[in-house]
């Protein structure tokens, strides 16, 4: 087997194969390793894939050539309690156009695809590998060993190999423990269903898709849930802060379930049958959670630099993984002209993460991890704009009250006029 | 549904004899939070007989117990190349 490679990418997934593929584009010899028997096996995600400009850039027809379900026309959110549920629901003419602005994929197809491309453009991936540590000479990285294969050479890698890096924390870039508070734990269910009852039922036709999110049915943990559709399937799971879940008594597979049961819930998933149970973490800690990025002879792309956009309005990973990737090859394809792999060599990636969107955006939803701290969110006020929305609606023969009475009655009692005022001041300042 | 149940779709290629999860029970042992039990997504850690008891068979490769075990009971490598969980869907 080839050991010396002019760059190495530890893990093949949106982040690596990206990089992979930029730094073979421009010339260089780059090793790609993965840890599954093929890019992609050992991911998952909720299931919706923003749309990705900085893909558009290397494919302008991305859509026609990527291995997509459907492309999101319609989003909504909806408010649970245990028996009522209130939803918004926006549906775009220009989502369901080129560019599209999102889509529902599957990993293990959508991955492999990304990183074929790699190798198409000249990449060597390297599958069924594990990285077990990082090579070092006089304080660099210039290298990686691989569990039961040995070492492979290159004078800079990049760690792209998901939200536990090993490979980031080997180099010293990041801590060796985990803090609870800045992650979350994902598990998803895939249901079958027919194509047509998803049209039928969501409102669809052609390939075009629904993604709901939803909050309030966590019995209390902080999270949400989620339902999207593929072409001919279901993904529907639930995403909790595992600080808050590892205090409560309830497993993740009882939450599912209970959301499964919920009434409006077991409505839009009757019939479907599951194929695949999973579960993966997410690094939510957003802006004050990314490690060092550049380390000499290293950098640090995707969920492995904690790259996540988890507002609660906004759900980002994949596409700044990309975009992460896309610049640090750049910043390798640079480093190969100057010849410096140093730290301030590499620190071009850095510069162009600063001007992008990926850090700017993180930068400025600082706040909202803290603000996402708040059990109120995942439980009162829910309940509160159900019951209001309830209150509303309800004919009962006596006389109507004014919306602001039917309001004020229903949050002094469930949240209190302080905590409401508080509230929003601390999401108007996250968001 | 159970997590057997959940699980019986979910594709794995055991690595027999090799566990990439270890867990030292004389830690678990002085242990009274317990967060294992409720936070892994498969139940690879129950309580059966007053102790805590792991099987790393069905692990998802998550990572949650590393995280939330801060008594450093839990030694959390990945499994071998090509080992471990094989999602379909993911």
């Amino acid at each position: 087997m080839k050991t010396n490679f002019q760059a190495i990418v530890v893990g093949a997934g949106p982040a690596g194969a990206s990089a992979a593929l930029i730094m073979a584009r421009a010339g260089l010899d780059v090793a790609l390793v993965e840890r599954g028997t093929f890019p992609g096996e050992k991911n998952m995600f909720g299931g919706v894939l923003h749309r990705i400009p900085a893909l558009e850039e290397v494919f302008p027809d991305f859509w026609e050539r990527a291995p997509l379900e459907r492309h999101i026309i319609k989003k909504g959110v909806t408010f649970v309690t245990e028996g009522s549920s209130f939803s918004t629901v926006i549906e775009a003419g220009s989502f369901d156009r080129p560019p599209f602005n999102g889509y529902t994929i599957f990993r293990p197809r959508f991955d492999a695809w990304l990183a074929g491309e790699a190798v198409k453009a000249g990449a060597t991936l390297i599958a069924r590998s594990t990285v077990d540590d990082v090579v070092t000479r006089n304080g660099g990285v210039v290298g990686v060993s691989v569990l039961d294969r040995g070492v492979l050479n290159a004078p800079v890698v990049i760690a792209a190999d998901g939200v536990l890096s090993f490979t980031a924390m080997k180099a010293g870039l990041r801590r060796q423990t985990f803090d609870p508070a800045q992650m979350a734990v994902g598990v998803k269910a895939l249901l079958d269903l027919p194509k047509g009852v998803i049209d039928e039922r969501f409102g669809l036709v052609r390939n075009q898709g629904f993604a709901n999110e939803f909050v309030g049915c966590t019995s209390g943990v902080r999270g949400g849930a989620f339902l999207y559709t593929n072409y001919d399937s279901l993904s529907v799971g639930l995403v909790f802060h595992l600080a808050s879940l590892r205090t409560s008594s309830k497993t993740p597979y009882d939450l599912l379930n209970a959301f499964l049961e919920q009434p409006q819930v077991a409505k839009m998933v009757r019939g479907g049958r599951l194929q695949e149970y999973s579960a993966h973490l997410i690094p939510e800690g957003g802006y004050d959670m990314i490690p060092e990025l550049v380390g000499s002879g290293i950098l640090v792309a995707g969920d492995a630099a904690a790259l996540c956009n988890a507002t609660g309005v906004h759900l980002e990973g994949i596409n700044l993984a990309v975009r992460s990737g896309v610049l640090a090859g750049q910043a390798v394809i640079a480093a190969h002209q100057s010849g410096d792999f140093s730290r301030q060599g590499l620190a071009t990636y850095r510069r162009l993460m600063e001007e992008s969107h990926v850090l700017k955006d993180l930068r400025k939803c600082r706040l909202a991890p803290h603000m996402l701290h708040n059990d109120r969110i995942y439980n009162d006020y829910p309940e509160l704009v159900c019951g209001l929305m309830e209150d509303i609606y309800r004919i009962d023969g006596g006389p109507k009250e004014t919306l602001t009475q039917l309001f004020l009655k229903r949050a002094r009692k469930k949240i209190g006029v302080k905590n409401l005022v508080a509230d929003a001041f601390s999401a108007w300042r996250a968001l | 549904m159970s997590v057997n149940d959940k699980l019986l779709k979910t594709r794995f290629l055991v690595d027999s004899g090799t566990p990439h999860i270890k867990v030292d029970h004389s830690v678990c042992a002085e242990c009274r939070d317990e967060p294992c039990l409720v936070i892994c997504p498969v139940e690879c850690y129950k309580k059966e007989q007053q102790k805590v008891t792991f099987s790393w068979e069905n692990c998802v490769e998550c990572g949650s117990c590393r995280v939330v075990c801060s008594k450093g009971a839990v030694s959390w490598d990945y499994p071998r190349g090509g080992f471990g969980v094989c999602f379909r869907f993911g």
